[in-house]
């Protein structure tokens, strides 16, 4: 065993580095031998250094909204990447497509309708008390028929390295550009490392991003105009917006720089107005048209969804789809998979427990210590409790949450999640790890090879998200070294996308 | 035949911008980034001037007259915010902190790098990836330094770094930035700042002339006058444009009326009428930016027809205050012609 790995334990969890006897897997070995080669930690964390160095001259950062003053802090990045074979991305693929093609149609259903509803596959009082099911959307035509656009599916592995869903982020997904980001600094600080290794690449993302957004732009105009709408420059994710935007070539916006005049949206421009057709926003429904949502909302633009309803500008991701993000659907995705295309569920969801269920209530209630209760409509990992982690005080004070308002709530039992070999100080250690994968469905469903790998980096948590402490890895998936027709590497991407 | 090529020739040699312009918000945020960094510039150059005029004063024996750092903050334009801060004491240490590290002054060189640097950010999609890392970069280290750097490396020295790596940020957006419609607006926040900063660094002349004893023509008058060129890089330049020997007049009338130098008042009024012109080429003028550009052209022309003596006759310190007045005017009119985000004459028209 290389001097680096020498004193790496795997414990009992599945690790995606390691085999339970501490042999390498072998779509690792490559890497294991390179990194053997390394003047061991102390190179190891010389070249953090220069990583970290270069994430915060670039401003690869995020806001962190707790701090009054909006720190800008780097999403910690970790130097040993999570590897991921073609054979296993094979399955991963299959599974997402398949799961976005039923969210869509599920989406395109209960806006429509209701069959599933009608059936009783899907309680009606569930769509119809979730806070994001917008009523005002029954009925209208979307372009392409399309009712989700983007998603990144939140994977993880089990004990036994089964990979489960364990949310879909329908809404606006972010993370994207730490992909695109931690691939380009991994290519700086392991120039040598990449050459080779039949990585595929990530980089042609906002290519399909951009026809996406091109596909969905009302039929009668030759030349869209696609922009990016953005809560503005305090927002955690604004460095990802303005990537997107600057990687796409197209304008970031603000809602005050747009207008709507006869259920058309301009942008007010230093000469005038000019049209707007295609808005890939990146703010909630809520804030999108104090007209018809929040009226509180100064974000969004006056008559926004009445240009929407008729058809004159497109949205990414469409109004509505958050409904799907509702952690009690989420619970029925794998019945959508079966109703709508008659198959079996590829990718299974995390075992989960509806507390607006009356004896599965019951249950959580019983083994509360043992749960993870999440709250259906947070994310970042606010608002849950994590049974095994809490005190009896929070446990009860959750407890009383749950007995108030059962339907805002779901439980999953708590997972040995997998882990992987991360920096951590001056020693490598397991830590325990996500996966969001971005898909894309305009005409066809287009999945980046990789993700967003997200690691939990204090010793023992299961909570990966940057706002609790979470860093992230350069995430490769390998080429199919036996596919006839081979997928670009990141050997011969500079070949194909520039 | 002829005809047909120069017109090709015409056409790939002037591109001009897109008729619809750029998003009024954006353009805003360019013109204030350029505006930012060219304050901080000259918020060094002021410093590194007294700096040295201080030096030069030390012979005379006036080196602890607390009087020496008064007048930059006169100049700023923003004493009763010093004393507020800092009581009435103006020796250098107050008076170099409150110009270059008190984030509560927002002309301080560090609030102006952090503002470009917050505009960059907001425009990072607009402008190239490279001029957003450079000013991040500076930012950065910026934000670790206090009085006790620029007392370490000296003044002098301290002061040309800061100034080389504001001249890095020109150089990157020189090289980087497309000469599109935000190219012109960063070019007439630059000059407009710069005609405004100029004109300030002539007045501190004007306010060291203050002391009684002071005669005109003295030795000592000299070297200030020198020294105020030279916080305009003006030094060699004036003695290389045959304008003989170093009087007040000469000085003056370099700074405030050489065509060709790039620092005098009339070079840089010419290039923001040029910016204007350039912006509202192929658009469909409002009036607005029609009467910009006219203000523009009769500030032009002012300089053109200022007569030095008379202005020294009459006042030079008026003289400036007016012409400062003047460009908060032609400011104001550019943010009504072009930057504010209220269109609704546009839109009913």
């Amino acid at each position: 065993m290389a001097e680096l790995f020498a004193d790496y334990d795997t414990g009992p969890f599945y690790d995606e580095m390691f085999t339970a006897t501490g042999e390498p897997r072998p779509h690792y070995q490559r890497f294991f031998d390179r990194y053997a080669q390394l003047n061991g930690m102390e190179e190891l964390v010389e070249r953090q250094h220069t990583a970290d160095k270069t994430f915060e001259r670039r401003g690869v950062t995020f806001t962190v909204y707790s701090d009054q003053a909006g720190t800008e802090k780097i999403f910690p990045f970790d130097m040993i990447p999570r590897i991921i074979s073609a054979e296993e991305w094979r399955h991963l693929e299959s599974g997402l497509r398949q799961r976005m093609i039923a969210l869509d149609l599920f989406l395109r259903d209960v806006y429509s309708d209701q069959k599933i509803v009608n059936e009783g596959i899907v309680p009606r009082s569930l769509v119809e008390s979730c806070s994001h099911f917008r009523k005002a959307l029954v009925g209208v035509k979307l372009p392409l028929d399309r009712h989700v656009h983007i998603n990144g599916t939140d994977l993880v592995r089990d004990q036994h390295g089964t990979y489960c869903v364990l949310e879909d982020n329908l809404r606006t997904p972010s993370g994207v550009s730490y992909v695109l980001e931690n691939r380009q600094v991994m290519k700086r600080v392991f120039p040598n490392l990449l050459r080779n290794y039949d990585v595929r690449p990530v980089s042609n993302y906002p290519i399909d991003l951009l026809d996406l957004l091109h596909s969905l732009a009302p039929p009668d105009v030759p030349e869209p105009t696609v922009v990016l709408l953005t809560p503005g420059v305090y927002n955690s994710a604004y460095f990802e917006h303005a990537f997107l935007a600057r990687q796409m070539g197209i304008q970031i916006v603000e809602g005050s720089d747009l207008v709507v005049e006869n259920d058309r949206v301009y942008m007010k421009r230093t000469h005038g107005l000019a049209p707007v057709h295609v808005i890939y926003r990146r703010i909630d429904d809520d804030f999108l048209d104090p007209t018809v949502f929040r009226k509180d909302s100064m974000l969004g633009v006056p008559g926004l969804f009445e240009a929407y309803r008729k058809g004159n500008v497109a949205l990414t991701n469409p109004v509505g789809t958050g409904i799907a993000d509702d952690k009690a659907i989420y619970y029925y995705v794998p019945a959508m998979i079966k109703f709508y295309l008659g198959e079996d569920p590829i990718l299974p969801n995390v075992e989960t427990f509806l507390t607006s269920n009356q004896t599965e209530l019951q249950h959580v209630l019983d083994n509360l210590p043992n749960f993870v209760v999440k709250s259906v409509n947070e994310a970042g990992g606010y608002g849950m409790l994590v049974g095994p982690k809490s005190t009896k005080a929070e446990i009860e004070s959750f407890r009383a949450k749950i007995i108030a308002n059962p339907r805002n709530f779901i439980a999953q039992p708590t997972l040995g999640l997998s882990r992987a070999p991360t920096v951590c100080g001056d020693a490598i250690e397991g830590r325990h790890l996500d996966l969001r994968p971005y898909i894309l469905y305009g005409k066809d469903v287009k999945i980046m090879p990789g993700g967003l790998t997200r690691v939990a980096l204090k010793r023992g948590s299961l909570v990966v998200n940057s706002s609790q402490g979470g860093g992230s890895k350069d995430t490769w998936v390998l080429a199919d070294t036996n596919d006839p027709t081979p997928a670009a590497t990141e050997a011969t991407a500079g070949r194909i996308t520039l | 035949m002829t005809t047909t090529s120069s017109q090709s020739q015409s056409q790939t040699s002037n591109p001009v911008a897109p008729r619809s312009g750029m998003l009024s918000r954006v353009a805003n945020l360019i013109y204030w980034t350029a505006r930012y960094l060219e304050r901080a510039e000259n918020t060094a150059r002021l410093i590194d001037v007294n700096a040295q005029l201080v030096l030069d004063l030390d012979a005379q024996q006036d080196s602890d007259d607390p009087r020496a750092w008064e007048p930059l903050v006169y100049v700023t334009g923003d004493e009763k915010d010093f004393v507020k801060l800092y009581g009435e004491t103006t020796d250098e240490r107050n008076v170099v902190e409150y110009l270059l590290f008190d984030r509560r002054n927002t002309s301080s060189f560090v609030s102006c790098i952090f503002a470009a640097r917050e505009n960059a950010r907001c425009i990072q999609d607009q402008i190239a990836s490279e001029m957003w890392e450079t000013l991040n970069t500076f930012y950065l280290e910026l934000k670790q330094h206090d009085y006790e750097s620029y007392t370490q490396f000296g003044p002098s020295e301290y002061l040309s770094q800061l100034k080389l790596r504001i001249q890095q940020l020109y150089g990157v957006a020189e090289s980087m930035l497309p000469r599109d419609e935000g190219w012109w607006f960063y070019q007439l926040g630059r000059y407009l700042e710069r005609a405004d900063n100029v004109s300030r660094i002539i007045d501190i002349k004007y306010y060291m002339i203050l002391p009684p004893n002071h005669q005109v023509g003295a030795a000592l008058d000299i070297v200030q006058w020198a020294s105020v060129l030279r916080s305009c890089s003006a030094f060699e330049a004036f003695r290389r444009s045959k304008r003989g020997q170093l009087t007040l007049t000469r000085v003056l009338d370099y700074l405030i009326r050489d065509r060709a130098f790039p620092r005098s008042l009339l070079s840089a009024i010419i290039a923001a009428e040029n910016c204007v012109r350039q912006i509202i080429a192929d658009a469909d003028t409002t009036a607005n930016a029609k009467h910009t550009f006219e203000q523009l052209g009769k500030l032009r022309a002012h300089l053109e027809q200022t007569d030095i003596d008379a202005v020294i006759a009459s006042g030079l310190h008026e003289y400036l205050d007016q012409f400062q007045v003047k460009i908060i005017g032609i400011h104001t009119d550019v943010g009504r012609a072009f930057l504010q985000s209220e269109y609704e004459e546009v839109a009913t028209a």
